[in-house]
């Protein structure tokens, strides 16, 4: 549902005999390819990014043994002196699932960064993360370092977003970044992209929900005697900060729909207002004195209340459909906020050790160059350097 | 979306864009004509040519009878190739032929099958911005369908500018002859009104030579826009100077339509209309009163067709089957 979510008629008048579809606009976002091809279940969303963590651990190891054969088919001297310490087994160290997913979030700040460096709109912004959270859903760090993969990212979200910026400018303001870089993976994001680039963001429902609060909770005369254009304004902004801060780090673009998104921004921010908006959008033909009178209600949406508990509830057979359809959706959207504040925490420390890790996982050849130097090295002090 | 080259095959190509050739093929599975238009990549400076990246993200998520169906999306060497259905004509073409009689009824189909197209791309926040005879393409079975989204972009960003130097220029609404920043749907609107006034003259309705000159043959026609028309025009960047034209009497739009009914007037003079607030949406205009009036629109499979193109059509279809 969002704002216009009641069914409207598809406008076309058609004086032939022809039978009339309806075409809601639900309807119309499951025909995006967001919906079609980049929506998951929280379980089907895990699977996949572990079988790209997966694919990609077991290229960068193709990769190494090539690299390890052909440096000792070069010089096997140091192979044949250190074969306990010189084995793949023992040198290589992949990312694994867990330190792939912390990288990821890591970049993820990185690329808000870099569109507020360029002052670039919240639509790109929004959009770069999108496409740099699908690559990787694809492709990953085992492959596709995500430095030059961010940037690209954000390259591409200005194009798309109709926010062109010349590659010159851009890459002048990044650091060690060439031209070609970007140039180079632009095709390879476009095509883990599997060719979709439109990307559907809550903030536009966000503001058609803010629009509607407005005509459901304040006219023909306020419902709630503190809640006045005013307080509805705060809560739009807030609940925009929200789905920055939020909604759009964590995994929740490819859990749940734009306007439940949003949805859950307004009813973390103001759980009491964003409930009765809904009351009252979904329960319209009952008396809202009843509802806010019932006691099941007030538990059902108390906050601390565990998961499970939320199944819970009364069993009467003669739940009517309104009513269920109101419940599924809060259930819907207070999952959407645990989700949205499931974010992992990176120390600096940790990132620091995942890059070394990532950095020589896609450069084997010197991982091993210096492996071997440094146990070649005369001097055994100069081995407590970092590995 | 990702498939092998091997699918489809290519015969011959039959036209080159800017930033694309375009060839006909055959996808093998189905032999269903299609057109394979191949984006040349990594000959641009700034990488990815910004019209090919719009028609990429707009058709991938436009499927109705009258726009132009991406079919499908591949690689080949780097290259970007985006496989279309085939559609052997375009509305330009038809008009141009003085050989093909227009029926009104005709016009009516053609029309409402534009408008149906459009609306569909506003429903999803999406503008045309280049809406043209040459951009409505024909399939074999008559079907209008709405092509190039080349210049096309959502809707609904409030906090960013939109250039006002998009359509091509006789199809160009006033407001963005005015350089307006902050557009809507309405230029669309705009460019069918035009589109069907081309259909019932034959020729096109606004033609300026230049962008100054489409401003005044603009309101030569439809007279000069003034504040107490359109509200607030004269605070448009581009307001200033004008020759004042009155606006076109009832009788003298009925003498340069000597064709149209009454209710094709209205719906026209609703389409056109120089305040953009005050132009028909396209809800509005697929509801007019035109369209439930006689004559019914014509069935897409009767409508005229060019008939060179049907014979060269055949030819290719022979070569095809020799070459096979
Ligand atoms: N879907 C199609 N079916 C058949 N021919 C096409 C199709 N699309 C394009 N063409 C042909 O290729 C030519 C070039 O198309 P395009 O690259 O879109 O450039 P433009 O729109 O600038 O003419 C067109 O003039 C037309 O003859």
């Amino acid at each position: 549902m969002d704002r216009n979510g009641k069914v409207k008629t598809e406008a076309e008048q058609d004086p032939q005999p022809v039978k009339k579809q309806q075409v809601s606009n639900d309807d119309l976002y499951r025909r995006s390819t967001q919906y079609e091809m980049w929506s998951y279940t929280a379980e089907s969303f895990e699977e996949t990014r572990r079988k790209a963590n997966e694919s990609g651990r077991k290229a960068a190891t193709e990769k190494f043994n090539e690299v390890f054969e052909s440096i000792r088919q070069k010089s096997p001297e140091p192979f044949e002196k250190f074969k306990e310490e010189l084995n793949p087994e023992k040198l290589l160290d992949l990312l694994t699932y867990e330190e792939e997913t912390k990288y990821l979030h890591y970049y993820s700040r990185s690329i808000i960064q870099t569109c507020n460096h360029f002052k670039m709109p919240t639509q790109v912004r929004a959009t770069a993360v999108s496409f740099f959270k699908k690559f990787y859903l694809v492709q990953s760090v085992s492959e596709y370092h995500p430095k030059n993969i961010l940037y690209t990212c954000v390259f591409l979200a200005a194009k798309s977003e109709n926010y062109f910026i010349s590659i010159e400018s851009f890459v002048k303001a990044l650091v060690k970044v060439l031209t070609k870089d970007i140039l180079d993976l632009e095709f390879i994001v476009l095509q883990s992209l599997k060719f979709t680039l439109m990307v559907h963001h809550p903030f536009r429902p966000l503001y058609g929900f803010f629009l509607d609060s407005q005509a459901v909770l304040l006219h023909p005369s306020p419902l709630m005697y503190d809640v006045n254009i005013d307080t509805l304004g705060s809560l739009y902004d807030k609940s925009k900060k929200w789905l920055n801060d939020y909604a759009l780090l964590s995994d929740v673009a490819f859990l749940f729909t734009p306007p439940q998104i949003a949805l859950a921004a307004m009813y973390d921010i103001d759980k009491r207002i964003t409930d009765r908006y809904l009351k009252k959008v979904f329960l319209k033909e009952q008396k809202l004195e009843v509802i806010d009178e019932e006691p099941k209600e007030s538990g059902f949406i108390k906050k601390e209340e565990p998961e499970e508990a939320e199944g819970v509830e009364p069993k009467e057979d003669k739940k009517d459909p309104q009513r269920e359809q109101y419940e599924t959706l809060v259930k819907t959207i207070r999952r959407c906020i645990r989700i949205a504040k499931q974010i992992p925490e990176t120390t600096k420390e940790e990132s620091k050790n995942i890059d070394k890790k990532c950095f020589f996982t896609l450069n084997p050849t010197r991982l091993i160059e210096k492996r071997v130097t440094k146990l070649s090295s005369p001097s055994p002090e100069i081995k407590q350097e970092a590995a | 979306m990702t498939t092998a080259p091997l699918k489809y095959s290519k015969s011959k190509k039959v036209g080159e864009g800017t930033y694309a050739v375009v060839y006909l093929g055959t996808q093998i599975s189905s032999n269903r004509k299609i057109a394979i238009k191949e984006i040349k990549t990594g000959m641009f400076k700034d990488g990815l040519d910004m019209s090919a990246i719009r028609e990429v993200k707009y058709l991938q998520e436009l499927k109705h009878p009258n726009v132009i169906e991406l079919v499908d999306v591949f690689s080949a060497t780097n290259n970007l190739n985006l496989v279309l259905e085939f559609l052997p004509c375009d509305l330009e073409v038809l008009i141009k032929d003085t050989s093909v009689v227009f029926k009104s009824a005709d016009i009516k189909s053609w029309l409402l099958m534009t408008l149906r197209g459009i609306h569909h791309c506003h429903r999803n926040f999406i503008l045309h911005r280049d809406l043209k005879p040459n951009n409505l393409l024909l399939a074999p079975d008559g079907q209008l369908k709405i092509a190039d989204f080349g210049l096309a972009r959502s809707l609904g960003n409030a906090n960013e500018d939109l250039t006002s130097n998009v359509v091509t220029r006789w199809y160009r609404a006033p407001e963005l002859l005015f350089g307006a920043k902050h557009y809507t749907p309405a230029v669309d609107m705009w460019s069918v009104g035009i589109i069907f006034a081309e259909l019932m003259l034959r020729t096109p309705y606004l033609p300026g030579k230049d962008d100054v000159d489409q401003l005044d043959v603009t309101f030569r026609a439809l007279g000069t826009p003034t504040e107490q028309i359109w509200p607030n025009v004269s605070m448009l960047p581009q307001y200033n100077a004008l020759r004042v034209y009155p606006p076109p009497s009832r009788q003298e739009l009925r003498n340069r339509f000597s064709a149209a009914t009454e209710k094709s007037l209205d719906l026209l003079i609703s389409m056109t209309q120089l305040d953009p607030s005050r132009r028909c949406d396209l809800t509005q205009a697929l509801l007019h009163e035109f369209f439930l009036e006689s004559p019914r629109p014509t069935e897409p499979e009767d409508l005229p067709k060019k008939k060179e193109k049907r014979v060269k059509e055949e030819d290719d279809e022979m070569n095809k089957r020799f070459k096979v």
